[in-house]
C-alpha cells in the first residue's frame, strides 16, 4: 500500500492532543426524574473518581479521526511487482489477434494495471495493437498522452477474430522509453523485427499467460460428429464442454471434452440423434469466448438431401416394396424427398434413388443432366431391368441379358454370399455379415471395362458397380432392394452401405468452382456471428478452404443463405507453437499486476461508520435510548426471526416432488422443471404450491407429496426399501410419473436416443413395482381435460405414447397411479432465476413448451382433485340425456 | 376544566371497582362490635326490665308470651374518620411501567378504606373539604367525586377535624421533618388520633441507578449532579432510614400509628394493617 498524498499523514502527530481533549470532556450526564432528591442533596460519595470519557469510546473516536486522516492521505492499495523504469513515452503493446479473445478481459484488465502505474507515475503512454483492424492495416500507435486519457481507448479495444500481423506492427514501434507488453503467447511467422523492435525502444515488460491458444474444428466420423481441438501444449490437465448449437442459439447438447497434460490435441465424439445433428449451427467450447473456439457447420456437414423415385404399385408395401426398405435405410441419416423425377430435380438434391427397372425416356435425358454436373445415380436392378433390352445410358456399363438364379429348388449352386470390399471402394471397411447372401442378381458384361466393382460376390461377380458420368456418378446394385433377390436390405450392412453413399454424394449443389461467395455472417472475436466487418470481401468456393483469415476475409459463413460455406480458423492452415519472449525482458504473468485499488474512500466511510456508532453510544450514555428500546427490540427479534427461518415441515404445504437419482445433472433439471411449473401453476390456477422437494424414495416420507416426478437415468437401480416405499405411495393415492427422458421413444421427431438405456433402466425398476396395466394416453382422459383440454402431451420431446392405467380403479378414485412417458417434461419445464428457459425444446417452438406447461397443469389438477373434471368426458352424454 | 374533572370522573368507576375489591378481601377478616348498642342490626330480644322505655318494647314478640320483650340492637358507635392523600407533583412518580404511581396506589388505599369504613357505619370526611361528611352506601362515589380537587400539601388546618375523631394521612412524607411534625402535632392537639401511611417507589428505597447521574425534582427543587450514584447509595438509604425513624418518633410521640408501603407490594396488606390499626383504636 502506497499513499498519493503522504504529506496529509503529519496531521496524526495532532491524535494525542485530541486524545487529551476527548478525555477532558466528559460524557454529559444522563437525567433522571427522582421525587426524593432532597434526601440526595448533599450526600458524599463514599469514593471520588472524576468523570471521564470510557476508554473504548475514546478508542473508537480516535480510530475514526485516524481513519479520516489516512483516507485524506489517499491511500492506495497496490501489489506485485512492476516498475516503471526509463524515461520517455511508455509504449502499451497489447496482442489483439484471435487468440486473445478467450481471456482477453484479463489481458485489458493487466493494461489497465499498467495504466494505472503510469498515471501515478505521471508517465506520458501510446498503445499499440498488434492484429490488423477491422478496415484491414495495422493501426499506427496513438499519440503520447495522459494515462487516464488513453484508458477510453483501451475500454473499448476489441479481440479480433483474425491473427496478430506483428510484422507490421514493427514498424510502428517508435520513439525511446518502456514498453510494456501483453503478448498472446502465439508465434507467427514474422515475430523477430517487432521482437528487436521492442528491444529497441526501451526496457521491456511483457505479461505472458492466460489461456493457451486453442483451435475447435470438426471432422466427420462415419456415424458421428468428432469435435477436434488443437491447441499450444499446456501443462495442466483441463476438462472442458463442447456445446453443439443451433443456428438460432438452443444448445442442444454438451459434451466433455478432456484434454491431457501437455497434450496438443483433443477430441470429443458429439453423440447426437442424427435427426437432431441436421440442425447443428455451430460446436463451441463453453467457457472460452474466441473466434479460435467455435466451429461452424455448414452445408457440408448437413444431411443429404435424396430423391426417392418410386416405381411401380406396391412399392411402399410394408416387408415387400422397394421403398420400404431404402426408406429405413436412408431416413436415419439423410433427408429423403419422394415424387417424381422432374419435381425432384427442380430443388437441390444430392443423391437420387431409383429403383424401378429402366427410366422413361425423357426423365432419362434430365437424369443424365443432373448427374454430369455432380449427382449421384444410385439404381437397383429388378425384373425390369433384367428384361430390358436396350442399352440403358444411365447405367456404369453394359449388362448381360437376363438375370442370372443362384441357389433354389432347380439350382445345383447355392446362394452367394459377400466378398470383402475391395481397397478403392467406398465401402471399404464394413463388416460384412455372414448370413448376407444373394440369391438372384444382374451380371454386369465382363467385356466392358468401364465400371468399377465396388462390391463383389465370393465368386467374382460384380454386386455393386458404379461410373463416373461428367462430374457424377452413377451407381447399380446388382440386386434389388427389396428381399426378394437377396437378404442385404434385411442387413444392416445395408443401412451402412447407403450411408456411405450418401455422404459420397458431396454435390449439395451444382458446384461451381469459380464463383464468388460473399460474407454473409463473420465471427467477431468473441465467437459471436455478427455482420461482416466493412473490409471483408468475397472469396471464392474453390479458394474457400484454403483462405487464411484475415480482416479481408473474417471467419464466418460465406454465400447465400441456402449455400453457405464456413471459413473457420479451425481449419486453417495456422501453426500453434509458442511464442519466444522478448530478449531480456521482465517476464510477468497476467495477473501479477492487480489494479491499483484506492482506499481513501473506504477509511472515510469506515470512519463515518464508526461515528455513527459513537452517536449511538454516547445517546445510550446519556439514558436517551431507553425510549427507543422497544423499538429496537423489536428490530432484533425480527432480525433473529429472519435469521433462523428454519425448514418447515412438508406437511405445511403443498410440494411437487421428485424422486433424486444422484445424477447432479438430472436432479437439478428435476428441481428446476418442478420450480417453473409450479409457478406456472401458482400463476394460473388456484393451486398454491411451495417450492419442490427432492426425496428420496424409502428414506423420505412421501405421503406429504402428490405427484412424483421420476426421472429414469440409465443407470438407475432399485433398491427394495425404495420399491416398496414407491408401491405404498401408489397404493395409496399418489402419482408417480415416470419419465425416460426421450430414452424409450422411437418415434420420429420425439427424442430418440438422447438418453439411450433408460428403457432397460425402467424395465429392471419397474420388475418390483406394481404397475397396472397401461393403456395409451387419450384426449379422453381426465389427464387431458383436468384443466386444459389437450390433445397431445409434449415435453423437451415430442411425439411419443403417453401410457397410463388401464382400467378404471373406483377405489383409487379412477385416478391412474403411473404416469409412464418420454418427453423429458422437467427439461420443458425448467426455467433459470430470470424466467427463461434452460432447454430447447426439439422439435422446438414456443408453442410446445406452452403445451409442456399446459400439460403440467393437468398432471398437478390431476393429481390434487382426482377424476373431479371426469364428469366433463360425460359431458355429450349428459347433455344429450338433457336434450331427451 | 370540565372536561379534566369528566376525565378524572371517567377513571374513576375502575378505581372504585379496585377499591371494592380490596375492601371486600379485607373485610371478610372483620367482624362487628358484639356489644349491644344503637345501631340498625338486631342484636338479641331481652325480657322488659324496669327503665326500659316502653317504647322499646317489641310487641310483636311480646304478643307470643305473657313477658314483655325488649329488642336489643347491635352497638355501632359511628365514628368520624377524616382522610387525606398527598397530591403532590411528587406523588406523580413511578420508576417503572410495571408499577403504579404512587398517587393512584395512595388513592386506592383512600378509596378502599373508604368502602370498609361505610360498610362498617363509619362517618368519613376529607381532610381539607369543607365539612362534607360522606357515610352509608354513598360514601365510596361521595369521596371519589371529591377526591380530584382535594389534598394538595400537608392540612394546613385541623379544620373540621372533630374531637377524638380518626386521622388517616397517606403519602410519600418526603418533606423535611419539622413541617411534618407541625402537621401532626396540630392534629394531635385536636384531639384526634391517626395514622401514617407512608408510600414509597421501589426506587426510592433502592436507588437502582448507575454512574453519572443528573437528578431532577419533581417540585422544582434544584437538580443534583451525582458523579457515581453506586457510591452514594448507601448514604440515601441512611437518610431514608432516619427519616422514616423521624417520623415513627413523632407518630409515636403524637399517638399516631405508621404503616411504610412499597408499590411493589400488594394493596390488601397494606390496608388490612391499617384496618386493623383504626380498629384497635375504635375498640380503644
Amino acid at each position: 500500500m502506497i499513499f498519493a498524498t503522504p504529506w496529509v499523514l503529519t496531521a496524526l502527530v495532532a491524535l494525542p492532543l485530541l486524545w487529551w481533549l476527548l478525555r477532558a470532556t466528559p460524557p454529559a450526564p444522563r437525567a433522571q426524574d427522582f421525587p426524593a432528591i432532597r434526601l440526595l442533596a448533599g450526600l458524599q460519595p463514599a469514593e471520588e473518581t472524576p468523570a471521564r470519557t470510557p476508554w473504548w469510546l475514546l478508542a473508537l473516536r480516535m480510530a475514526a479521526a485516524a481513519l479520516v486522516i489516512v483516507g485524506l492521505a489517499r491511500p492506495v492499495l497496490t501489489s506485485g511487482q512492476m516498475a516503471v523504469a526509463g524515461g520517455g513515452a511508455a509504449l502499451l503493446a497489447v496482442d489483439d489477434g484471435w487468440s486473445s479473445g478467450p481471456d482477453f478481459a484479463a489481458r485489458l484488465a493487466a493494461a489497465g494495471a499498467v495504466l494505472d502505474r503510469l498515471e501515478r507515475a505521471g508517465r506520458p503512454v501510446s498503445l499499440l495493437t498488434t492484429a490488423p483492424g477491422l478496415d484491414g492495416g495495422v493501426a499506427p500507435a496513438t499519440a503520447p498522452m495522459p494515462a487516464g486519457e488513453l484508458r477510453p481507448v483501451l475500454a473499448a479495444l476489441q479481440p479480433k477474430s483474425w491473427p496478430t500481423d506483428r510484422g507490421r506492427a514493427a514498424s510502428r514501434v517508435m520513439g525511446h522509453g518502456p514498453v510494456f507488453y501483453v503478448s498472446d503467447g502465439l508465434a507467427t511467422g514474422r515475430d523477430a523485427p517487432f521482437v528487436r523492435a521492442l528491444a529497441a525502444r526501451g526496457r521491456v515488460t511483457e505479461f505472458s499467460g492466460g489461456l493457451p491458444a486453442r483451435l475447435l474444428r470438426t471432422a466427420s466420423a462415419p456415424e458421428q460428429l468428432l469435435a477436434k481441438l488443437r491447441q499450444i501444449p499446456s501443462a495442466v490437465a483441463r476438462t472442458e464442454f463442447v456445446l453443439a448449437e443451433t443456428n438460432d442459439g438452443r444448445v442442444l447438447s454438451r459434451t466433455p471434452m478432456l484434454s491431457p497434460a501437455g497434450a496438443a490435441e483433443a477430441e470429443a465424439v458429439v453423440a447426437l440423434p442424427p435427426e437432431l445433428r441436421n440442425q447443428l449451427g455451430a460446436l463451441r467450447l463453453s467457457g472460452a469466448p474466441g473466434a479460435g473456439s467455435v466451429a461452424l457447420l455448414d452445408e457440408a456437414a448437413r444431411r443429404r438431401p435424396v430423391g426417392l423415385v418410386g416405381g411401380g404399385t406396391g412399392a411402399d408395401t410394408p416387408l415387400l416394396g422397394d421403398l420400404f426398405y431404402l426408406d429405413r435405410a436412408l431416413a436415419p441419416t439423410t433427408e429423403l424427398r419422394r415424387g417424381d423425377v422432374a419435381s425432384l430435380l427442380k430443388r437441390q438434391l444430392s443423391m437420387l434413388v431409383v429403383t424401378a427397372g429402366t427410366l422413361p425416356a425423357g426423365e432419362a435425358v434430365a437424369v443424365g443432366d443432373w448427374v454430369k454436373h455432380g449427382g449421384l445415380l444410385l439404381r437397383f436392378a429388378g425384373p425390369g431391368l433384367a428384361a430390358g433390352e436396350d442399352a440403358d445410358p444411365l447405367l456404369p456399363g453394359r449388362l448381360l441379358p437376363g438375370d442370372r438364379q443362384l441357389g433354389g429348388a432347380m439350382s445345383w449352386s447355392q446362394p452367394a454370399h459377400l466378398a470383402p470390399f475391395p481397397d478403392g471402394s467406398p465401402f471399404a471397411g464394413l463388416r460384412i455379415p455372414a448370413e448376407v447372401s444373394v440369391n438372384r442378381q444382374v451380371l454386369a458384361d465382363p467385356s466392358d471395362p468401364t465400371p468399377q466393382t465396388w462390391a463383389r460376390l465370393t465368386d467374382g461377380t460384380p454386386l455393386v458397380t458404379a461410373a463416373r458420368v461428367g462430374s457424377g456418378e452413377v451407381v447399380l446394385f446388382h440386386v434389388t432392394a427389396n428381399a426378394d433377390w437377396s437378404n442385404l436390405p434385411l442387413s444392416g450392412l445395408f443401412v451402412d452401405m447407403l450411408g456411405r453413399l450418401a455422404r459420397r454424394s458431396a454435390g449439395v449443389a451444382v458446384v461451381d468452382d469459380g464463383r464468388m461467395l460473399a460474407p454473409a455472417l463473420s465471427l467477431d472475436g468473441s465467437g459471436v456471428l455478427g455482420t461482416p466487418p466493412p473490409a471483408a470481401r468475397p472469396v471464392s468456393a474453390r479458394d474457400l478452404a484454403d483462405t487464411m483469415p484475415s480482416p479481408l476475409h473474417p471467419p464466418g459463413l460465406y454465400g447465400p443463405e441456402r449455400d453457405r460455406h464456413a471459413l473457420n480458423l479451425g481449419s486453417a492452415a495456422i501453426p500453434l507453437t509458442a511464442m519466444a519472449s522478448v530478449p531480456g525482458a521482465d517476464l510477468l504473468p497476467l495477473d501479477a499486476a492487480p489494479r491499483e485499488r484506492p482506499l481513501g474512500p473506504w477509511a472515510v466511510a469506515l470512519a463515518v461508520a464508526l461515528l455513527c456508532v459513537d452517536m449511538v453510544l454516547t445517546l445510550g450514555l446519556r439514558g436517551l435510548l431507553a425510549r427507543w428500546r422497544p423499538g429496537v427490540a423489536a428490530l432484533l427479534i425480527a432480525a433473529c426471526v429472519a435469521g433462523g427461518a428454519r425448514a418447515e415441515s412438508p406437511a405445511l404445504a403443498t410440494h411437487l416432488a421428485y424422486v433424486v437419482t444422484g445424477d447432479a445433472q438430472v436432479d437439478a433439471t428435476s428441481r428446476a422443471g418442478l420450480a417453473g411449473l409450479s409457478d406456472y401453476v401458482n400463476g394460473r390456477t388456484a393451486a398454491v404450491l411451495a417450492d419442490p422437494a427432492g426425496v428420496v424414495p424409502g428414506r423420505d416420507d412421501l405421503s406429504y407429496y402428490p405427484l412424483l416426478y421420476y426421472p429414469v437415468t440409465s443407470d438407475a437401480q432399485a433398491t427394495p426399501a425404495m420399491v416398496s416405499a414407491l408401491n405404498g405411495y401408489m397404493h395409496d393415492g399418489g402419482i408417480v410419473v415416470i419419465d425416460l427422458r426421450g430414452g424409450g421413444s422411437e418415434a420420429a421427431g420425439s427424442g430418440a436416443g438422447m438418453a439411450p438405456d433408460t428403457g432397460a433402466a425402467l424395465r429392471r425398476i419397474g420388475q418390483g413395482l406394481a404397475i397396472p396395466r397401461l393403456a395409451p394416453l387419450t384426449s379422453a382422459h381426465v389427464l387431458a381435460r383436468a384443466f386444459y383440454l389437450l390433445q397431445d402431451f409434449p415435453g423437451r420431446f415430442d411425439g411419443d405414447t403417453v401410457w397410463v392405467q388401464q382400467d378404471q380403479d373406483r377405489s383409487n378414485d379412477s385416478v391412474s397411479p403411473v404416469i409412464v412417458g418420454s418427453n423429458d417434461w422437467a427439461a420443458a419445464w425448467a426455467e433459470d432465476e430470470d424466467g427463461r428457459p434452460l432447454y430447447a425444446t426439439i422439435p422446438g417452438g414456443a408453442r410446445q413448451r406452452t403445451l409442456a406447461f399446459r400439460f403440467g397443469v393437468n398432471l398437478v389438477m390431476y393429481a390434487l382433485t382426482g377424476n373431479y373434471k371426469g364428469d366433463q368426458v360425460h359431458v355429450p352424454a349428459i347433455l344429450e340425456r338433457l336434450g331427451q | 376544566m370540565r372536561h379534566q374533572a369528566e376525565a378524572l370522573a371517567a377513571k374513576l368507576p375502575p378505581l372504585m371497582v379496585a377499591a371494592d375489591q380490596v375492601a371486600a378481601t379485607v373485610a371478610q377478616g372483620v367482624h362487628g362490635r358484639r356489644r349491644i348498642g344503637t345501631g340498625d342490626s338486631f342484636w338479641q330480644f331481652r325480657p322488659f326490665v324496669t327503665g326500659d322505655a316502653a317504647a322499646r318494647i317489641d310487641w310483636r314478640q311480646s304478643a307470643k308470651s305473657d313477658r314483655a320483650y325488649v329488642r336489643d340492637m347491635e352497638w355501632e358507635a359511628a365514628q368520624t374518620v377524616c382522610l387525606w392523600r398527598d397530591a403532590s407533583p411528587s406523588m406523580a412518580w413511578r420508576s417503572g411501567r410495571s408499577l403504579p404511581e404512587k398517587r393512584q396506589r395512595a388513592e386506592l388505599l383512600l378509596l378502599a378504606l373508604t368502602s370498609l369504613l361505610a360498610r362498617a357505619g363509619e362517618q368519613i370526611r376529607l381532610l381539607g373539604v369543607d365539612g362534607r361528611v360522606f357515610c352509608g352506601r354513598s360514601a365510596l362515589d361521595g369521596v371519589a367525586r371529591a377526591l380530584p380537587g382535594h389534598g394538595d400539601g400537608l392540612p394546613g388546618r385541623a379544620v373540621g377535624v372533630p374531637r377524638h375523631a380518626s386521622v388517616v394521612l397517606i403519602g410519600d412524607f418526603l418533606s423535611p421533618l419539622a413541617e411534618l411534625r407541625a402537621c401532626v402535632s396540630r392534629l394531635a392537639a385536636v384531639p384526634a388520633s391517626g395514622h401514617l401511611v407512608m408510600v414509597l417507589d421501589p426506587a426510592e428505597v433502592a436507588l437502582p441507578y448507575d454512574g453519572r447521574v443528573r437528578f431532577r425534582g419533581l417540585e422544582g427543587e434544584a437538580e443534583a449532579i451525582v458523579p457515581r450514584v453506586e457510591g452514594v447509595r448507601q448514604a440515601y438509604g441512611a437518610a431514608l432510614v432516619a427519616q422514616q425513624a423521624g417520623l415513627a418518633a413523632m407518630c409515636a410521640a403524637a399517638g399516631f400509628g405508621l404503616i411504610v408501603h412499597h408499590t411493589d407490594h400488594r394493596p390488601e396488606t397494606a390496608l388490612m394493617a391499617l384496618w386493623t390499626a383504626l380498629d384497635a383504636g375504635r375498640a380503644r
